[in-house]
């Protein structure tokens, strides 16, 4: 649309329409917004054919309806009037039929939803007049309705500024630019039928195919909404003139048209930026179209308190606007609803939307995926359950033993018998096996019937006599080839003396099968056992050896933390030597010893004396030793023998230097002023950088030192509760954190700038959150720290004395 | 304080007061001449426009880049001192 035509208030509903708020418009700033109306258009349009080709058009007709009733606030007095009812009970109306069919649309969700249902409930809702919106749309293809009431839904949303859209009124379209229902309807219908109809549609710039479409006066405005991407479900006016909007976004490519001819290119565009905008756009014409109608509707439909739904809504469906955009409009769709809303559709609203909101997270494409994965683990569960059961009756049932077919007696048995004799010899060998196999499986598990697990020859011919009385005859003969065979079929002949090889019939006492068939219940509490046995006994090799090396490293560890702290005690009474030592220097009048026991007392606290009294004892031993220093040797003091330490003096002094060098505050680089430093502390939680190199660290608990410099640094400040020495940051990163921002202030202004250790320090506050995710233990800490009073050894002074021999 | 030059850290520093617009960050002599030109002759006049464009960095961006022939980068800088000055101040 020509820049030209556009008044202020004009490009201000437009913006509005699609979602963005945009600031006044003044000269200055009016280059900037039809900039920005350009690029939204844009944006529309591709939703919009996107969408159009996705949806069946139902929606459209729906939209078209409830564009009708949706009285584009500026138009027509009465279709407002009767809009306005419709409008409601559309909304009222919906169902959530309208979510059926926008469960698939996977778009926004929520908003999209929730513009559909309002749609359609506008739509059924003022019939009447939407009719002649209807028919109009419904002219347009029915597939397009459908999605052009998804679209529309979404539209619903954008739609702002229906007014803007028709130059015919242009005040009133203006003015009732927030009427949603002609949006949404004419949206819906327009975004749908612009989708079918393609941009070639679009060219119906009459009023009257709009009118007819948006049935209304609202046509107009509805064309102006059907640009809008979606109606939000909520106010209907808003969604139609989204659909509106959406249309003219779409249109959009050739330049906005002339709001008023641009009805049907508000229609079309509608559709079309349904269509197309249902893709990408989709969040965006979402939001733009919600924040455009609520804006502008406003006043008219739907409860502001609506648009901040919408706007929520909006906000998590995924919208593409500029977040700027989405930012911008709920707050000023409450600033620009001039009059009061309608609040009972605020309410049936809100419910859709929830509906919604529930059933978008629900429908997705996972769905699917996340039967397909329980489908299959089922399966594969079935799978080898069905095999275990398988194996188990595999190995339970004792095969046949073939000898019916085929037999292990070899070829002379087959000459001397007859087919049936043979048949029979097989036949009785085969039933005498499984009896005794199953006398020895019941025998095996317990079963008391059987006490033995063998059958003794009577036993046995009397069983085969039950089976047959042909067996009789054959007992010897089968027992006789069974002896004589080499093979191991299963059953063995036992003697009288069960360890002697039976070699003639007659010695047969006891049949007894090597092959027990037991019942399945059995052998599966039996494999059970096993199985049960054998993994128990894994598991507590495995858990004796976890424990065996748990118990390895804790002794480990625990020696080296006693060797360190003997160490330290010994490095500790080497300086308490040192020290008197020198004093004694100084001061002919002390001994130049000391008795161990006194160190030890004045090294060592009270309560800690037992506990250390072992590494006491291994310093000393260490001591007397390892170090030349210092001499152990008797003495009598004040009548009594001590053991008493006497420092040799070393000829050097270097000795003392301190070998790592001194961490000291140096003074401060610069004056702490406001161009260097904020204003005021932002936050309690501070980031001091520079104040160590990882690389060159040496110690163990150079850390400590650090703590310590910077708790002495600010030792007039009590409200450091957490420090934290980040050691491998090559940035040589502290974090710290304070009782409260002021205490932060002040540390801040303490540290930063200051030289320490030759480096400078600088510090910048910390998001406090952000501390917190990092160091989670700080937010328990709220007692201030202090510096240990052993030595103030990061401050200058001190250090010189104590290297000063 | 690692990516901010000097001039926006003046800048953000303290409020603004009576500060040419050559003090924003991102306006040199060029631009500030061209501001002028268009009656922004003061800092807290260019503050004025970033405000009408509802404290939205990329409009104002886009604006001044209109308005100036400024580049992305001195119009960026100038978008983000404003927007620290207003965080701070405002």
């Amino acid at each position: 649309m020509a820049s030209a035509q556009l008044t202020d208030e004009e490009l201000f509903s437009q913006l509005k329409r699609l979602g963005f708020t945009p600031g006044p418009v003044t000269e200055n700033t009016r280059p900037v917004y039809l900039k920005k109306l350009k690029k939204l258009r844009e944006e529309q349009q591709q939703r919009g054919s996107r969408v159009l080709k996705s949806r069946a058009s139902t929606a459209v007709s729906t939209a078209v309806s409830i564009a009708a009733p949706r009285p584009s606030r500026h138009d027509v007095t009465q279709l407002s009037a009767i809009r306005k009812p419709g409008r409601k009970s559309s909304v009222l109306g919906f169902s959530s039929d309208e979510s059926d069919a926008e469960t698939p649309l996977k778009r926004k969700g929520l908003a999209k939803h929730r513009r559909i249902t309002v749609y359609h409930q506008q739509l059924a809702g003022p019939t009447d007049k939407q009719n002649i919106a209807g028919t109009t749309l419904n002219s347009f293809s029915s597939p397009l309705d459908h999605q052009s009431v998804h679209e529309s839904s979404r539209h619903y949303d954008e739609s702002g500024d229906e007014g803007e859209e028709e130059p015919e009124n242009p005040h009133s379209v203006n003015g009732r630019e927030v009427t949603g229902l002609n949006k949404t309807a004419g949206e819906y219908s327009d975004s749908d039928e612009d989708g079918v109809l393609s941009p070639g549609d679009r060219e119906r710039n009459l009023p009257e195919p709009r009118r007819s479409r948006t049935a209304a006066p609202i046509s107009p405005s509805d064309n102006r909404d059907s640009q809008v991407k979606g109606k939000n479900s909520s106010p209907n006016p808003p969604g139609f003139r989204k659909m509106v909007r959406a249309e003219d976004e779409e249109v959009n490519g050739e330049e906005l048209d002339p709001f008023g001819g641009s009805q049907r290119y508000a229609r079309k565009s509608i559709y079309v930026s349904l269509a197309e905008q249902r893709g990408a756009k989709a969040g965006k014409n979402h939001f733009d179209s919600e924040d455009g109608a609520a804006r502008s509707n406003s006043g008219a439909r739907f409860s502001v308190g609506l648009r901040p739904r919408f706007s929520g809504y909006s906000s998590p469906a995924q919208t593409h606007n500029k977040g700027n955009h989405s930012n911008h409009s709920p707050p000023p769709n409450h600033a620009y609803s001039p009059t009061a809303p309608k609040k009972k559709l605020s309410v049936p609203e809100d419910e859709l939307l929830l509906q919604f909101r529930r059933e978008e997270p629900a429908s997705s494409g996972s769905f699917s995926a996340h039967y397909l994965s329980m489908f299959l683990l089922t399966t594969a569960c079935l799978f080898f359950l069905l095999l275990g059961l398988m194996y188990l009756r595999m190995r339970g049932s004792v095969e046949a033993d073939g000898v019916i077919k085929r037999h292990p007696f070899g070829s002379e048995f087959d000459q001397s018998y007859a087919e049936e004799e043979k048949e029979l010899i097989l036949t009785l060998l085969l039933s005498l096996h499984n009896h005794l196999a199953v006398v020895a499986g019941q025998h095996d598990c317990g079963d008391p019937q059987h006490p033995n697990r063998s059958l003794s020859m009577n036993q046995s011919a009397t069983y085969l006599q039950a089976q047959n009385q042909e067996f009789e005859r054959f007992t010897l003969v089968a027992l006789e080839w069974i002896i004589r065979t080499d093979q191991e079929l299963g059953l063995r002949l036992l003697g009288e003396d069960p360890h002697v090889p039976v070699t003639d019939v007659s010695e047969i006492s006891q049949l007894e099968s090597t092959r027990p068939r037991m019942p399945f219940t059995c052998r599966l509490r039996k494999a059970f056992v096993t199985v049960g046995s054998k993994v128990l006994l894994v598991a507590a090799a495995a858990a004796m050896v976890w424990g065996v090396v748990r118990y390895l490293k804790f002794r480990w560890r625990r020696q080296e933390e006693e060797t360190r702290q003997m160490y330290d005690m010994v490095e500790r009474i080497i300086d308490v030597l040192r020290t008197h030592g020198e004093a004694c220097q100084e001061n002919q009048d002390l001994l130049p010893y000391l008795p161990i026991p006194h160190v030890r007392d004045s090294l060592v606290l009270p309560q800690d004396r037992k506990k250390m009294k072992k590494i006491w004892g291994r310093a000393v031993c260490f001591l007397s030793a390892n170090e030349s220093r210092i001499r152990t040797e008797t003495q009598r003091i004040g009548g009594a023998d001590f053991l008493v330490w006497r420092w040799i003096q070393p000829s050097l002094s270097c000795d003392k230097a301190n070998p790592m060098p001194s961490k000291v505050w140096q003074g401060q680089a610069f004056p702490l002023d406001r161009r260097n430093s904020p204003p005021n502390s932002l936050t309690p939680c501070l980031k001091i950088r520079n104040m160590f190199d990882p690389v060159m660290e040496v110690g163990e608990n150079w850390d400590l030192a650090i703590h310590e410099a910077i708790l002495e640094k600010c030792s007039d400040n009590d409200g450091i509760v957490h420090i934290a020495v980040d050691k491998n940051s090559r940035e040589g990163c502290v974090y710290v954190k304070c009782l409260t921002a002021e205490h932060s202030g002040k540390a801040f202004k303490a540290l930063h700038g200051s030289w320490f250790d030759g480096k400078l320090v600088t510090v910048k506050y910390l998001r406090l959150d952000r501390y917190h995710q990092r160091f989670p233990q700080a937010q328990a800490c709220s007692t201030p720290l202090k510096a240990s009073s052993l030595r103030l050894s990061s401050t200058p002074s001190q250090q010189q004395t104590s290297s000063a021999s | 304080m690692s990516t901010t030059s000097q001039k926006h850290r003046d800048f953000v520093g303290e409020p603004m007061g009576d500060k040419p617009v050559i003090a924003l960050s991102g306006i040199g002599e060029t631009l500030g001449k061209k501001l002028e030109e268009q009656g922004f002759d003061k800092a807290f006049v260019v503050l004025g426009q970033f405000l009408l464009l509802k404290k939205d960095t990329e409009m104002f961006t886009d604006w001044l880049k209109d308005a100036t022939g400024a580049n992305s980068r001195q119009a960026g800088s100038c978008a983000q001192c404003l927007k620290e000055w207003c965080d701070a101040f405002l």
